[in-house]
């Protein structure tokens, strides 16, 4: 188990793929806690989430063989969970859309450390007032500490597109964490 | 409710009540998915070529001329192009790459790419060579009837109005 621990998430992919497959569980430890909290922020339902998540493991192990091992297994995983949630999301509809928020004024600049000071504060708060669309993005990048390029590869889209999503995003924080 | 979620996958993995796909599975798709997007390619370029061929033949004319062109012209054939030009989109989206750069960028270069190796193929006259051979030459002769018939048909219809006049 000691050796397991040391072990690259890529690598433990493999070993579950040719191996031994009890090594999934050393990937569930690592990231079901960090996949619930993203469900979560993303759902607003903690048993649902927990639903999203766990579908999202059983849908990863059974294309466990379709994971490209020179990639991040993490951006990988993150993707399923993602679309199970967004599933979810879509069926429930119970997201809270803001559109007066997206036509505020977003020529603000802050520092990032701020904003994630501020998001962690009033954290339900504030992403719960703002479109999935930047709420996304956000949540990936200051909660997750996922970069620009995992961000790209979670949701398909070019990473010019999440930097642009971001800063639109980071705008709105402002005006909503400051309103609460 | 963590070590739970732990506990109910393992349980699932260890009794074999969730399987892993096998990776020929994978490997079949992406081969599948390649070649869909080459056939379909190989076939937008035909067709589009075709259209073109057709097209050179009536070559430019006049009004009437050209209404009689566009009662005869084979609009199966760039509609058959068209469509396999946005099932060849839907296939390039199902690439990894497709995300990482602009789509619109690609589908415009893919687009393009059709189009010009279609009129490249027209332009060098190796349709001509394809189209007097085999079936493309019976379609192509089929074509011909079809116009010519049309053609004697109008001018009949021209002669009777000259007539009446």
């Amino acid at each position: 188990m000691q050796t397991v621990n040391k072990l690259s998430d890529e690598e433990l992919a493999e070993i579950v793929r040719t191996r031994d497959n009890g090594a999934y569980a050393e990937l569930i430890h690592r990231y079901q806690k960090k996949l619930l909290r993203y469900a979560t922020y993303l759902i607003n339902d903690e048993d649902l989430a927990t639903d999203a998540v766990q579908e999202g493991f059983i849908k990863a192990y059974i294309n466990l063989n379709s994971f490209n091992s020179k990639l991040k297994f993490s951006s990988w995983l993150y993707r399923i969970v993602h679309n199970q949630a967004m599933n979810l999301v879509s069926r429930s509809k119970s997201h809270i859309s803001t559109d007066e928020v997206l036509e505020m004024d977003s020529g603000i600049n802050l520092e990032d450390e701020l904003i994630k000071k501020e998001i962690k504060n009033n954290l339900h708060d504030c992403l719960n007032k703002m479109d999935l669309l930047y709420k996304v993005p956000l949540t990936l990048y200051f909660l997750e500490e996922k970069s620009y390029e995992e961000i790209s590869d979670i949701l398909r889209i070019p990473t010019g597109t999440v930097g642009t999503r971001i800063n639109r995003a980071k705008a709105m924080v402002k005006k909503i964490c400051q309103k609460t | 409710m963590s070590k739970n979620l732990e506990k109910n996958i393992m349980a699932k993995v260890k009794s074999g009540q969730i399987t892993m796909k096998p990776r020929w599975y994978f490997v079949l798709g992406s081969l599948l998915m390649s070649f869909g997007l080459i056939g379909l390619s190989i076939g937008a370029i035909f067709l589009t070529n075709l259209s073109f061929f057709f097209l050179r033949q009536h070559g430019p004319m006049g009004e009437w001329r050209l209404q009689l062109m566009l009662d005869s012209f084979p609009w199966w054939i760039p509609t058959l192009a068209i469509l396999g030009i946005v099932a060849g989109i839907f296939f390039l989206k199902k690439f990894d790459f497709s995300y990482k750069k602009n789509f619109s960028l690609i589908i415009a270069t893919f687009v393009a790419a059709i189009v010009l190796a279609a009129f490249i193929i027209d332009l060098t006259g190796i349709n001509d060579v394809w189209f007097g051979q085999g079936r493309i030459k019976d379609l192509n002769q089929f074509n011909q009837n079809d116009w010519s018939g049309q053609q004697s048909q109008s001018k009949q219809q021209g002669r009777r109005a000259r007539f009446t006049y």
